[in-house]
């Protein structure tokens, strides 16, 4: 059942369009989410969508009703809103301010009965918040205070929340547990949930819609999975410098510097190397890996050249000779102790041959390790195993360059 | 007994949370409801001890036989009573609760715990119309007509610099800004005051400076009479406004998402205020600070926000206060009269300096 829709909406601020065409439809216990950059014109659709604005243009209707001609009052008891702005609560109790959310309940006087004493009690425990009933609010911590407003809104009984970015300003703690607290309202309470996010990886995973907003545009509309792409991500926020993994839901800093650094990656032992390297702007390229390993993904994604392989595959002898070729250009191979098994047994090949080629190579294997698989002495290559030393040992090399040979000496 | 408060399922937590919040919650109605009677106590004592103290000390007993018309009094002080002392006394003691209740309305409205009718310039407004009225000749004779004249140019006054002040508030968010605005416009209605007083004759200002002094001498039984018509209705329309009030408490976003006609309460509210402020200034003159203090200190003693035990307590303490500070500024160094001002100013301003510097603003 819909409860919340837009016909030709136009939102904005007296006759001056912020946002155009705005037409959603929020499904009874559907969680609607809206993304977009600052200033994207997210809360001016909240708040036309929550009744606190008027529509320049067209309709919104909850339950089928032209917002414009329900009394507040009777909309009260149909939708509650949860703001970012602070307030000041003076001298009002946790418990106090959850109550208020009985307004459109209650009598002249605002008392109430044992039926509204229950339904405050229930919605500060379902929010994980009874703990504080007795407590200043005032004095609570951001995430604390957002946990008891969405109490408030739950006590009101509403079948539409709104809230405009509630995760702001909390810790990561009480960002999931608000949002989970959502989603399981939304499902269990038959609520329509909408709300402004900025986390997007949270929003894929927990939404059921999302609604794009860029420069007072709509971009998309829809279930995010056929929405929402890297492409589109990367477009929405206008991100440079970075781009955003839709797999994994990650954002990575691009990494677009000319490589001195080759890094020998696998199962994910890639990954904090990859990292270490862009934080400190050092350019790098990486091989060989599957295809379906995490590195693979992080290293696209950053932007990293990748001589990849299939998954599953064994690396074939094309991936290792275009990897040598990749060595050649660089003056440092980093092993990141990727567990050798008999599907890229090929990469050790490829280190072993970095040694002989007088590379400078850097290991993440213990001590023994290093010395058991490259059956060398410890002088060629050399350990490391943490994220500040591999810096040291990169600037180091500067200084004191080994005697190179050419890579297609050693193949 | 601490195994099964581990194992307790939610309902349970809910039973044990709920057995927790009756006891709190009961503690505390009942805390309010002591609080409210001996504030009503104290409010009735107040008038009768302000009445009996003076130049001339006058018993509870004869105070009693007086007011009831019972046996042989001296009829001087018999005179005393009904044409001085009361008249003053109920001025001071409904008035000062007139000005507490335009203060605590003004306060959760503008959501700010330093404005109240003196600071917003409201009676500045008030005191503007009336120099118009007194020093411009508009005086149509003197007498009760006189007494409604100029209480109606006080209320044209405080009725055009609230709206004027509303309107500002609804452009700026910011308190600051606003209380600024306030004062410029006080200041503005000040200066157009001053220049009138220029002009008027050494005869009218004596009159018109005496007024601007505050005191509840100027109370005249006619006087009396509009305070009492006016303020008693509106004392009791504010059990209507105590709910919306409350919703307030968290702004006005979120007093509309919960049904509140802000329309309608944004007229009440002028209407309300205005009136108050202009009944009290048009014949005690502006009188600063209770408007402000009192809220305040009835917020402190209830340790509350909730504006259903904070109305009734602002009207019971602003008497109590009002009709003590008019029994100082007429007693402690009689025969000199203090202005009102004067008194409530000692009061009034060291709050406003702890309220600054403690920055936590508690409505």
């Amino acid at each position: 059942m819909i409860a919340l829709q837009t016909e030709g909406l136009k939102v904005g601020y007296g006759k001056k369009v912020v946002v155009d065409s705005v037409e959603i439809s929020g499904f009874r216990g559907q969680v609607l989410c809206l993304l977009g950059p600052n200033g994207a014109g997210k809360s001016t659709i909240l708040r036309t969508l929550s009744g606190l604005l008027q529509p320049v243009d067209g309709v919104v209707f909850i339950n089928q009703q032209d917002i414009k001609t329900i009394r507040k009052k009777e909309l009260a008891k149909e939708m509650a809103i949860v703001l970012t702005k602070k307030f000041a609560a003076g001298m009002m109790k946790v418990y106090d301010v959850a109550a208020m959310g009985r307004y459109p309940h209650t009598g002249r006087f605002g008392s109430l009965g044992e039926k509204d004493h229950a339904l405050v009690r229930e919605a500060l425990i379902r929010v994980n918040a009874d703990y504080l009933s007795e407590r200043y609010f005032e004095e609570l911590s951001d995430g604390e205070k957002q946990k008891v407003m969405v109490a408030r809104a739950l006590v009101q009984e509403p079948e539409v929340i709104v809230l405009d970015e509630p995760t702001t300003h909390l810790d990561i703690r009480h960002r999931l547990e608000l949002i989970d607290i959502l989603k399981t309202l939304s499902k269990e309470k038959n609520i329509t949930v909408i709300l402004a996010l900025h986390e997007i990886d949270l929003a894929l995973k927990s939404c059921d819609k999302v609604l794009l907003v860029k420069d007072n545009k709509i971009l998309g509309y829809g279930e995010p999975e056929d929405v929402v792409s890297e492409e589109m991500i990367n477009e929405l926020y206008g991100i440079k410098n970075a781009a955003f993994n839709n797999l994994l839901g990650t954002i990575e800093l691009e990494n677009r510097q000319k490589p001195s650094v080759f890094v020998i990656g696998g199962n994910g032992c890639g990954t904090p190397i990859y990292r270490t390297l862009s934080k400190h702007q050092i350019g790098t390229v990486t091989g060989v890996i599957h295809e379906n390993d995490i590195d693979y993904e992080i290293a696209r994604t950053m932007g990293i050249a990748i001589r990849s392989e299939q998954a599953f595959d064994e690396i074939s002898e094309l991936s290792y000779r275009a990897a040598i070729k990749m060595m050649e250009s660089v003056d440092t191979v980093i092993d990141s102790g990727f567990p050798i098994r008999k599907i890229n047994e090929k990469n050790l090949d490829l280190l072993k041959a970095a040694v002989k080629a007088g590379k400078k190579v850097i290991s993440y294997r213990p001590q023994m390790e290093i010395n058991e698989i490259y059956k060398t002495d410890k002088s060629e290559v050399i350990h490391c195993d943490k994220s500040c030393d591999l810096i040291h040992l990169l600037q180091q090399e500067k200084q004191s360059k080994p005697e190179v040979v050419p890579m297609r000496a050693v193949l | 007994m601490k195994i099964f408060t581990v194992f307790s399922t939610g309902t349970e937590r809910c039973s044990i949370l709920s057995n927790i919040k009756m006891e709190t919650t009961t503690r505390r109605d009942y805390r309010s409801l002591v609080l409210m009677i001996v504030l009503a106590v104290a409010f009735v004592l107040s008038f009768a001890i302000c009445v009996s103290f003076g130049s001339i000390k006058i018993g509870f007993g004869d105070l009693f036989k007086i007011v009831f018309g019972l046996g042989d009094v001296d009829p001087v002080l018999h005179d005393i009573v009904w044409d001085i002392r009361f008249p003053r006394t109920l001025g001071a003691w409904l008035g000062g609760s007139a000005l507490a209740v335009s203060g605590i309305l003004l306060q959760v409205f503008f959501k700010n715990p330093i404005v109240e009718p003196y600071i917003l310039g409201i009676s500045s407004g008030a005191t503007l119309c009336v120099a118009l009225v007194v020093l411009g000749g508009l005086t149509f004779g003197m007498g009760a007509a006189a007494s409604l004249v100029v209480f109606f140019a006080a209320l044209i006054g405080s009725s055009i610099v609230m709206v004027v002040v509303l309107i500002f508030a609804t452009r700026v968010k910011d308190v600051v800004t606003l209380l600024i605005i306030g004062l410029m416009v006080g200041y503005l209605c000040s200066a157009v005051t001053m220049i009138l007083q220029s002009f008027a004759t050494a005869e009218e200002l004596q009159g018109f400076t005496m007024w601007t002094m505050g005191s509840f001498s100027g109370f005249t039984w006619a006087g009396i009479k509009i305070l009492f018509a006016l303020s008693i209705p509106i004392f009791a329309s504010l059990i209507f406004l105590v709910k919306p009030l409350n919703a307030f408490l968290m702004g006005e976003e979120y007093a509309i998402s919960m049904g509140v006609n802000i329309k309608g309460f944004r007229i009440a509210l002028v209407a309300i205020t205005s009136v108050l402020t202009s009944v009290v200034t048009a014949f005690a003159g502006p009188v600063s600070f209770i408007g402000l203090s009192v809220p305040h200190l009835t917020r402190l003693i209830f340790k509350s926000s909730d504006n259903r035990l904070l109305v009734p307590g602002s009207i019971m303490m602003g008497g109590i206060v009002t009709a003590f500070c008019d029994l100082i500024s007429r007693t402690i160094v009689s025969p000199v009269e203090l202005p009102i001002s004067a008194v409530t100013a000692f009061i009034g301003a060291p709050i406003v300096i702890f309220l600054i510097m403690k920055r936590r603003t508690s409505l």
